[in-house]
């Protein structure tokens, strides 16, 4: 009953998103504005529905109905009840079930929180709508959840798949869409300037909460994710250019592009065109990663099933939007007038290269990932572009952006007046970086050339966001101010830098090795010594688990690391999970392998520095949160 | 000029939306398996419905035949079970199962035969995936059709379905 009346609901709000997104349309056409009025009422209506239809299937997941077939196949009576909740986003269904929620929650949030005039949110409203009438009726077509297997339905179901049943994923694939569908505000932003002819810098100023908030919540999702992928899958890597972790940083590429755009054209209505391109090509690129993960074209951890009429259905959503938006900028871009003139020494070149380097670098990888597929069908033979593409093309850009993060709050509009802090800047930077080079010299040895260069990318920014102030400020008011105006860029640029050092220090010092021990027996590497103490079996709710554990020692003091291999008898797979032990400069990570008579079989590693890495982007994420929150307050004084 | 550059953007994505349109065409379902025109690979295992009787690949008699890999614990293989019944009943071609990894003696996976009925002349039992393994198969339902001459012809990942059925198998039946 409570499935069907959650099938209900869902059949219910398409009626009423088609009526918001498509009928007003049609009436202007005929010259009768039905509905017209009533857009934000239906709305807010639909939302409810869709909220109560995915109330429905969580309530089926924690009742255990296996009567409907996605329960059935992701969830079982033994899951602890956590883990039932969360299997509602576990597979397709229900993650798109969730994504359909999110669009319609912000776009609630749009509808009760805007500034701009009534017309142009009215046809923003009804381009939300447009998105959300055509996911769920991609939903309902091809892939229903709440299908049912009657009369013949299992009384045991499948279980959720045991990588999944793990705390950061509850978290995970939430936050990431929430930033994905986030960028829905934006695009519908754009697409109402352009009809309405509004393409001023106020839709700017109004449009940018919205995509900061998204970059946020995509930079938490994406970090919550490498933060899983290390300690969960077992192999201690953070990053895999995995296609479809590279179709989430794609989007956040480009959302942090058009932050930086629209605050040009929100000041000096510069580059006008250029934001309401990027703001398609932000949502383009989330549609993008939707459809790729979900048609079974991509093989990957993350793929869902296969099924290439999902992918046709999705393929022709993306082609409605982005071509026929797209279209629509064709016809209307020529209108827009810049006038505002600039040197070449200013903040608005500046922004034009952070531009240019985020989207080539979005396009790069967006290339990388789809070139495969492309040879693949050319030719006949699988290649694999991989990780040596992705890193070597990450560096340049990630210079070239470093070096603008330094220079960013000297650079003035208009012009720059002097140069006179560069000096100053060069002499802070190489202090900072000999200094940090010799700890890390005196902690862990010689590095590389690649680390010199995350150290220099260091203390540039480090210097040019904060540490060069006091010198060129008179009063401590003067830095106080300074410290509270712009702690969201000081934030957010501080954050990368202390993820850019992460990742040069972890991929310079990082040890592993594979070793065979028997109980008792010691290993060591580098200056630190494993100590394989004992191994014991154990049972629990579903699972059952071998468990090893292992004491580090090193200098003088001891800690203990647990490592265990978990054997889910109802999805029938095998799970290893790492035994972690944290300290500031390095993480300790073991993992247990495979039995070889008397002994074990164990890769070590130590990674240093590498928390330092979801340590950075947390403080991208709180200087983006902070910055969307600012400007919503001082949108709404002009209000 | 300018307003060919105007173009590009919506030029691009057209462009991509074909790609991908063209990269869809390829049927995921068939994957590349390297059984494809080979004979049934050899095995020894026994039957579900008598454990004391061991079979090997000639007891497959009645061809063209399906081979079609199922368990209890696969949801999906319900979905594609009553295609199977009218298969059988319907006397379209003969359909032979392959038990995969049950995790107890097959007492489960009889009761559910008898249960909701059985469309196999009989199964294989392989709780340890050895034929499965011989055969390339990624889980459970797969199938595969057998021609004739015992060659195999194709491999489905997937549910069986009528209109799969006809586009794919019932070409190669009828020639």
């Amino acid at each position: 009953m409570i499935p069907e009346l959650g099938h209900l609901f869902l059949i219910s709000a398409l009626v009423l998103t088609f009526v918001t997104g498509f009928l007003p349309y049609i009436g202007a056409v005929i010259g009768r504005h039905i509905f017209f009025n009533y857009v934000f009422t239906i709305s807010k209506f639909s939302f409810l529905l869709i909220s109560i239809s995915l109330i429905c299937l969580i309530y089926s997941f924690l009742v255990d109905d296996f009567s409907v077939m996605y329960v059935a196949s992701n969830s079982n009576t033994n899951l602890p009840f956590y883990y039932k909740l969360t299997a509602t986003w576990g597979a397709h269904e229900g993650s798109l079930l969730l994504w359909i929620f999110f669009i319609s929650l912000w776009k609630v949030l749009y509808l009760n929180r805007n500034g701009s005039e009534e017309n142009f949110n009215i046809i923003a409203l009804t381009i939300i709508n447009q998105v959300v009438f055509t996911f769920i009726a991609f939903t309902l077509f091809t892939s229903n959840p709440f299908e049912r297997i009657l009369p013949l339905s299992p009384i045991q179901g499948n279980d959720l798949n045991p990588l999944l049943q793990d705390f950061a994923f509850t978290i995970h694939p939430p936050l990431l869409y929430l930033g994905y569908s986030g960028l829905v505000v934006p695009f519908a932003m754009a697409v109402a300037a352009m009809l309405t002819g509004n393409t001023d810098s106020l839709w700017c100023r109004f449009a940018r909460p919205w995509v900061l908030l998204s970059s946020g919540f995509l930079t938490l999702g994406i970090s919550v994710g490498s933060w899983w992928a290390y300690y969960e899958l077992g192999w201690g890597g953070w990053w895999f250019w995995d296609p479809v972790e590279n179709m989430a940083f794609v989007p956040w590429l480009v959302s942090v592009a058009l932050i930086h755009s629209l605050i040009t054209s929100e000041k000096r209505g510069l580059y006008r065109n250029w934001s309401l391109l990027l703001s398609i090509l932000a949502f383009a690129t989330s549609l993008l990663g939707t459809f790729l993960v979900r048609s079974g074209i991509l093989t990957s951890v993350h793929a869902f099933a296969l099924d290439p009429e999902r992918g046709v259905f999705i393929l022709a959503i993306f082609f409605y939007f982005i071509c026929g938006s797209l279209l629509i900028y064709f016809f209307k871009n020529s209108k827009i007038r810049e006038e505002a003139t600039y040197n070449i020494l200013s903040k608005e070149f500046g922004f034009l290269l952070n531009n240019i380097l985020l989207v080539v670098l979005a396009l790069s990888i967006l290339f990388g990932t789809i070139f495969p597929l492309i040879y693949e069908a050319i030719n006949g033979r699988q290649i694999s572009v991989g990780a040596p593409y992705f890193d070597f093309l990450i560096i340049p850009f990630a210079v070239g952006l470093s070096f603008l993060q330094g220079l960013g709050l000297y650079l003035g509009w208009h012009s720059t007046k002097s140069f006179n802090f560069l000096i100053r800047l060069l002499v802070e930077t190489f202090t900072i970086m000999i200094i940090i080079f010799l700890v890390l010299y005196f902690l862990f040895g010689e590095g590389n050339f690649y680390l010199l260069l995350s150290i220099l990318a260091f203390s540039w920014i480090l210097s040019g966001t904060i540490l060069d102030k006091p010198f060129n400020t008179k009063t401590s008011k003067e830095i106080r101010d300074f410290l509270y105006y712009r702690a969201e860029v000081i934030f957010a640029h501080l954050g990368t830098a202390f993820l850019i050092l992460g990742v040069g220090v972890v991929s310079a010092y990082s040890m592993e090795t594979e070793v065979l021990l028997a109980p008792g027996e010691e290993f060591k590497l580098g200056d630190s010594k494993f100590t394989f103490k004992e191994i014991k079996t154990r049972k629990e709710q579903n699972y059952n688990s071998t468990q090893a554990r292992l004491a580090v020692s090193t200098h003088n003091s001891s800690y203990d690391l647990i490592t265990e291999k978990r054997y889910y008898p109802f999805a029938n797979q095998m799970m290893t999970e790492a035994g972690i032990k944290t300290l500031i400069t390095k993480d300790f990570y073991v993992t247990l392998g495979d039995e070889l008579g008397e002994k074990y079989s164990f890769r070590l590693q130590i990674k240093p520095f590498v928390r330092w890495i979801w340590f950075g982007a947390l403080m991208v994420a709180i200087g983006t949160f902070l910055s969307a929150y600012r400007q919503r307050k001082r949108n709404e004084k002009i209000t | 000029m300018k307003k060919l550059l105007n173009l590009l953007p919506l030029a691009f994505f057209a462009g991509l939306v074909v790609t991908l349109f063209f990269l869809l065409g390829k049927d995921n379902a068939e994957l590349k398996s390297v059984m494809i025109e080979k004979n049934f690979p050899s095995f020894s295992l026994s039957t579900l419905e008598n454990p004391n009787v061991y079979i090997d690949q000639t007891s497959i008699k009645k061809l063209p035949a399906l081979i079609n890999i199922w368990a209890t614990w696969c949801i999906a293989c319900r979905v594609e079970h009553p295609f199977l019944m009218e298969l059988k009943d319907k006397s379209i071609i003969s359909i032979y199962g392959l038990n995969y990894k049950e995790r107890d003696n097959g007492d489960k996976a009889r009761k559910l035969l008898s249960r909701i009925g059985n469309p196999y002349e009989f199964s294989f039992f392989d709780p340890k995936g050895k034929l499965a393994i011989d055969l390339g198969v990624y889980g459970a339902p797969e199938t595969f059709f057998i021609d004739k001459n015992g060659l195999i012809k194709i491999r489905h990942v997937g549910p069986l379905t009528a209109d799969i059925w006809e586009e794919k198998f019932n070409v190669l039946l009828k020639k």
